[in-house]
């Protein structure tokens, strides 16, 4: 089952932001824009949440049961056990002996998979309309309880290790990412630990400690369902209510996510590879999102985020690519993050660049950013580009079911995925200008260079 | 429920172009799919790469716009446009909100009918390629991909990356850029699909405005394929814990009357998912490999058969071995009743699934439409399904899998290979 990561799951809702604003800025909202999804929401008894977001576009529907627990509420010294669980997952319950649950969905037509992320550890099916009750009845019979044959955990293990091997080890640029992730945060802070995690505590995971992640975490109150596609809200309501109404109630751990460092682990990261041809650089700041710290920069950050790494009119394209130091650059911030999040930047240079060009160039983008804020018509362009194609993704199956699994599951209410485009429309310039000075200026940030050359 | 589901194909008709089109009014998008036969299998040995670089620019400035008014142009729009230089074959596409469709189409329409190929333009994205063809070769992924493409056609564009290497994309002058455009972009050749939020009467008027310009004539034909060529075993020595393995043989060409049935073996042997042979015996009964899988590729109308899988440098070999065997006990005995019963439920239920994105749709109908199929392909497809036997099925996995032309390249530090 693949590890991905909230950005990759996303996709093309990458520019989701999510904030909320003020109630008042949201009422506003209400009156300007229907809701993107109109999707429903409710409650069982035992504390699971639904959501349903109908669309009778083609006879097929989607079940995504998302949990509130990922990498980030992995025990101190076993990075990777959300993700290795996640895999044993697939290894039988009482009524679906192991191999069986891919294999049924199969034989009725449909696909199924999963993903771990650090916020989030969600299991999805797409079928047929009619096979609903089949694949609910699948997914609650592990939701009530799994096995975890002790027979099959080593095996496992090994293609757990294959798995990190291949998007990890053997990847020059994927390794480079995962340390500066450590250097900036430490490499037992939850957000400097790696999803899939470390090579020696991968090995060290026993089967009691997937036990205990489930108990702790996989509990009704602690999940949200969420159903897209061809499907009545009335119908839904029975069918829920038959198959997941009978998981029992118990309680879950509450997520603790630690605040940043006081200052990086390592400032400045500096790695020389053999195997690697093309140079990268990274810089990184610690950032507020809509579930920490200032969330009101939450917004203007995703507006900032557009203004000076997003196409040929930003900030970094102009003052890097056009000058001839940088291939390509790009700009990176999520606001629909639970926890600590990041605000980071990337530039290859070209070949004959000197790294400490191209990075005092990149220092004066920023410095100027600080001092004299976005203009209007920056602003304006960046509110525009990242609202303009919302609506396409009403385009694809999967996207109403993460995007709202994704927001729910880390406690974020329904309407910042909803409204999210209204919701960037309304951020102004000093928005923008005051988020840029809260996260950009402050003198704790990360810098990393992968260069070509011996270790 | 499987079996009633039918996809209405309309064909639409607009100055010598038509296009296949599902109409479908329920979400505002509109996406559209074209191609033409070339691609990087025009292109000059010197100038490998010259079809994939000129499609890279080709929404990178033109008319009176330039690169940066383009861009702006279509993220205003939340228009996704763009082209490719493929392998067999030269591609373009769109999607957008039905509300931007006449933008999109005046910015299609200049994309092909006036690239700029400004010097900005050109020498960014040039740089840009370079990099990428040269990160291309960090992985062991990326090493295995060229080796093995290299020993299956060494002597046929085929075996040479689509995209160029580092050497011939720096040497493509901006005139072969134009040539590409001259000699692929032609009103001949062109095939079209269309899905999503758009009636036969408006795709009618697009076709014209997009294509009703071009000149007239068929790009030129791309040397033809070889036969892929049996390599046996192909390792590439590269720092790395892990070996990536390329595999794959011979195929059937795509109009053989079997392929269906060879579309099922497939399925069986190492198709998607948990089930197949290759993954039960090489992922979960022996933890050697993440995932594992093979398929039909087509090019040149030709399949080939190609899989791949990565395993820890010291379990490679076992890994290869164990595939081997599968492949053999395919080839020999072919699959069980309840094999071809959950192969044939899967590919008959699973249609429905493919038609819920217009993107998607576009290129489905449009990968039909090159592979010469006719309209009612999909209609009657579960029933030719449901019609295949195991001991008929089982001849065709003899006659497909050649245990003999088995061909692997490896890249990393393989133990005992």
């Amino acid at each position: 089952m693949p590890a991905l990561t909230r950005r990759a799951a996303l996709g093309a809702a990458a520019a989701l932001a999510a904030a909320p604003a003020t109630l008042s800025a949201e009422e506003r909202q209400r009156e300007a824009d229907p809701p993107l999804f109109g999707a429903r929401l409710w409650r069982l008894p035992n504390g699971l949440t639904v959501a349903l977001a109908e669309s009778r576009r083609a006879p097929v529907v989607a079940q995504y049961l998302f949990y509130g627990a990922g990498g980030g509420e992995d025990p101190l010294g076993r990075s990777g056990v959300a993700h290795f669980l996640e895999h044993m997952m697939f290894k039988g319950s009482p009524n679906v002996p192991s191999g069986a649950f891919s294999r049924r969905i199969a034989r009725e037509g449909g696909n199924d998979n999963a993903f771990t992320s650090r916020d989030v550890t969600a299991y999805y099916q797409q079928v047929e309309a009619s096979r609903l009750p089949l694949i609910m009845s699948l997914e609650a019979d592990r939701f009530a309880e799994a096995l975890f044959p002790a027979d099959e955990f080593e095996s496992e293990r090994a293609v757990v290790i294959e798995e990190r091997r291949q998007r990890t080890d053997s990847n020059p640029r994927a390794r480079f990412h995962e340390a500066f992730e450590a250097a900036m945060w430490g490499p037992q802070h939850w957000h400097g630990r790696p999803v899939i995690g470390w090579l020696d505590e991968i090995r060290a995971i026993t089967r009691d400690d997937l036990v205990a992640f489930y108990r702790r975490w996989y509990a009704p109150a602690n999940a949200t369902l969420v159903i897209g596609g061809d499907v009545r809200e009335a119908e839904l309501r029975d069918l829920v209510e038959r198959h997941y109404g009978g998981v029992p109630v118990r309680s879950a751990g509450t997520r603790d996510r630690a605040p940043p460092p006081a200052a990086p682990a390592e400032p400045r990261l500096i790695r020389r590879e053999s195997g690697v041809r093309e140079a990268l650089f990274l810089r990184s700041w610690y950032a507020p999102n809509l579930t920490w710290g200032a969330a009101e920069h939450a917004y203007p950050l995703e507006v900032l985020v557009h203004l000076l790494g997003s196409g040929q009119r930003s900030r970094l394209h102009k003052a890097l690519v056009e000058t001839g130091l940088a291939v390509s650059v790009g700009a990176g911030y999520d606001s629909d993050a639970l926890g600590a999040g990041d605000f980071s930047l990337s530039a290859v240079p070209r070949p004959n660049v000197a790294p400490q060009r191209l990075e005092d160039a990149a220092g004066a983008v920023i410095a100027q950013l600080l001092e004299g804020g976005p203009t209007e018509e920056e602003v304006a362009r960046s509110r525009r580009q990242i609202t303009a194609g919302a609506l396409l993704a009403l385009d694809s199956f999967g996207s109403a079911p993460r995007m709202i699994g994704g927001a729910l599951a880390i406690g974020l209410p329904l309407e910042t995925v909803e409204y999210w485009p209204a919701r960037i429309r309304a951020v102004t310039r000093d928005q923008v200008a005051a988020a840029a000075r809260a996260v950009l200026g402050a003198r704790t940030d990360t810098t990393g260079w992968l260069l070509p050359g011996e270790a | 429920m499987s079996g009633s589901f039918s996809i209405p194909i309309q064909v639409v008709e607009a100055g010598g172009v038509t296009a296949w089109l599902v109409e479908d009014h329920s979400v505002p998008v509109v996406s559209l799919a074209w191609s033409w036969p070339g691609g990087a299998a025009l292109d000059s040995d010197e100038q490998a790469g010259a079809a994939a670089l000129t499609a890279a620019l080709l929404s990178e400035g033109a008319g009176p716009l330039d690169a940066p008014a383009f861009a702006d142009a279509l993220r205003d729009g939340g228009i996704s446009l763009g082209f490719a230089g493929a392998r067999d074959q030269f591609e373009g596409g769109f999607r957008c909100l039905a509300e931007a469709l006449p933008e999109t189409v005046r910015l299609a329409r200049l994309a092909m009918a006036e690239p700029r190929f400004d010097a900005e333009a050109v020498t960014r994205i040039r740089a840009r390629a370079i990099a990428q063809a040269r990160q291309t070769l960090e992985t062991p992924r990326g090493q295995a991909g060229r080796a093995f493409w290299a020993a299956a056609y060494p002597t046929h564009p085929a075996g040479r990356p689509s995209s160029g290497t580092a050497e011939t994309l720096a040497a493509i002058p901006v005139a072969a850029l134009r040539d590409v455009v001259a000699r692929q972009i032609r009103h001949e050749g062109l095939l079209v699909a269309a899905a999503g939020a758009i009636g036969p009467g408006a795709l009618a008027g697009v076709l014209d405005q997009l294509f009703g310009g071009l000149p007239p004539g068929a790009p030129p034909a791309a040397p033809p394929l070889p036969v892929f060529n049996q390599f046996g075993r192909s390792v590439l020595g590269m720092d790395s814990p892990q070996s990536q393995v390329i595999f794959g043989q011979p195929g059937i060409p795509v109009q053989d009357p079997d392929w269906e049935a060879a579309q099922v073996v497939l399925r069986i042997l190492a198709g998607g998912g948990f089930s197949s042979r290759l993954m039960q015996a090489v992922r979960v009964e022996r933890g050697l490999t993440y995932g594992i899988g093979a398929g039909l590729d087509v090019l040149f109308n030709q399949a080939i058969v190609v899989g791949a899988f990565a395993s820890d440098n010291a379990k490679v070999a076992e890994a290869l071995e164990a595939t081997r065997a599968e492949w053999s006990r395919m080839a020999e005995s072919g699959p069980t009743v309840p094999e071809l019963d959950e192969a044939v439920a899967y590919l008959t239920g699973s249609l429905p699934l493919q038609f819920t994105d217009s993107r998607r749709i576009a290129n489905t109908l449009l990968a039909l439409r090159r592979n010469g199929r006719p309209r009612d392909w999909l209609d009657g497809r579960a029933a030719r399904l449901r019609a295949l036997t195991r001991d008929g099925t089982a001849a065709v996995a003899g006659r497909l899998l050649l245990p003999d032309a088995f061909s692997v390249a490896i890249a990393g530090r393989p133990v005992g290979l």
